[in-house]
């Protein structure tokens, strides 16, 4: 939340309104109520599959593990009923992704956002994001998102039937950042869009931890190695 | 003051450089690199490295180690080519491990 100067700009105004569990639940945590009346438990059993399981999840964990970063499940994640059709989010007031219980119903989904808030929560940990204030900065950080998670992948475009092929991930990535800053921030889609085309060169050419846009597993497996290997590569050059 | 200089090697091991270029010339990347980029991806200077990294190793060539590290510079300089939106922090934040407090009243 601003504090300061921007006193009179409201929670509304940071998309806070799709989360509105943030401030007080229908449930009390940890209530009967809760347990009998929403898929928190689903949720926590995913998330916690996601991070022993994930290997993009458990990649950017140790990632930012190494930039001073551990990210705790019970403190960094939270498991809330969401407004729409949201999946996650990340709160960098609390330091918190915020995985929407109502919304993610297979592991494959949840893995997906997992990994989609972890690079927010990486580019929170390594860089002065200015989220609130600088509409390039979440821009930047919504590109990353789309293009290094999965969210863009072939099958993933295909089951919403999108079916481009020749450099359609980038139009996907694109699309998906313009729709995630509309999400949050009240913009116009021309504003959003340039904001977009702005800082999407310098944006999608950002790799990092993974050094390439990683479109299996496998990529994952040599993107980890090469995190590993990184102080004999930059020692060596 | 000295310090021990460490012999220089590879920037990465010969057998990484080989798998590198078996992934880059995989189906499974072509694909990929067609719906990433538009076009097939350029696998051979993974080989050329490969080479150059194997000749190191058996000659201690200078020729093979100028090689390979004006290759990897030329990665590297590939993927800093654009300006970054944001500075990079010296430390992670401050309250990346301050407890959340639930009682706490929400400042408007």
């Amino acid at each position: 939340m601003e504090q300061g100067g921007e006193q009179q700009r409201s929670d509304e105004d940071y998309g806070y309104g799709l989360f509105p569990k943030r401030k007080e639940g229908k449930y009390k945590k940890g209530s009967l109520g809760e347990s009998l009346f929403t898929f928190h438990n689903k949720c926590q059993l995913m998330l916690h599959l996601a991070l022993e399981t994930s290997p993009y999840a458990k990649f950017l964990l140790g990632a930012m593990k190494q930039s001073g970063c551990t990210a705790y499940r019970d403190r960094h994640f939270s498991c809330e009923d969401c407004d729409g059709t949201v999946s996650g989010g990340f709160d960098a007031a609390t330091s918190q992704i915020v995985l929407c219980q109502n919304n993610v119903h297979r592991q494959s989904h949840m893995n997906r956002v997992v990994t989609h808030e972890l690079i927010h929560a990486f580019d929170h940990c390594r860089a002065h994001v200015d989220w609130f204030n600088n509409l390039k900065h979440l821009a930047c950080s919504e590109i990353r998102a789309a293009n290094l998670s999965g969210d863009c992948s072939f099958g993933n475009e295909l089951s919403r039937l999108n079916f481009g092929f020749k450099r359609h991930h980038q139009e996907c990535v694109r699309d998906r950042a313009l729709r995630s800053v509309l999400a949050v921030r009240k913009v116009s889609p021309e504003d959003a869009k340039k904001v977009v085309d702005e800082v999407f060169d310098s944006c999608f050419n950002d790799l990092a931890p993974f050094g390439r846009i990683p479109h299996s597993n496998n990529d994952v497996k040599f993107a980890s190695r090469d995190f590993q290997n990184r102080n004999r590569y930059y020692s060596n050059l | 003051m000295t310090a021990a200089a460490t012999a220089w090697r590879p920037p990465r091991s010969c057998d990484d450089y080989w798998s590198e270029f078996k992934q880059c010339k995989s189906l499974w990347n072509y694909f990929h690199n067609y719906y990433t980029f538009g076009m097939a991806p350029a696998c051979q200077q993974w080989k050329a490295d490969y080479k150059a990294c194997r000749e190191w190793e058996k000659q201690s060539s200078a020729a093979a180690k100028e090689l390979l590290q004006q290759s990897e510079r030329a990665r590297v300089a590939e993927q800093s080519k654009f300006a970054p939106v944001w500075q990079l922090r010296q430390k992670p934040p401050d309250d990346w491990h301050l407890p959340l407090n639930h009682n706490k009243p929400q400042d408007p």
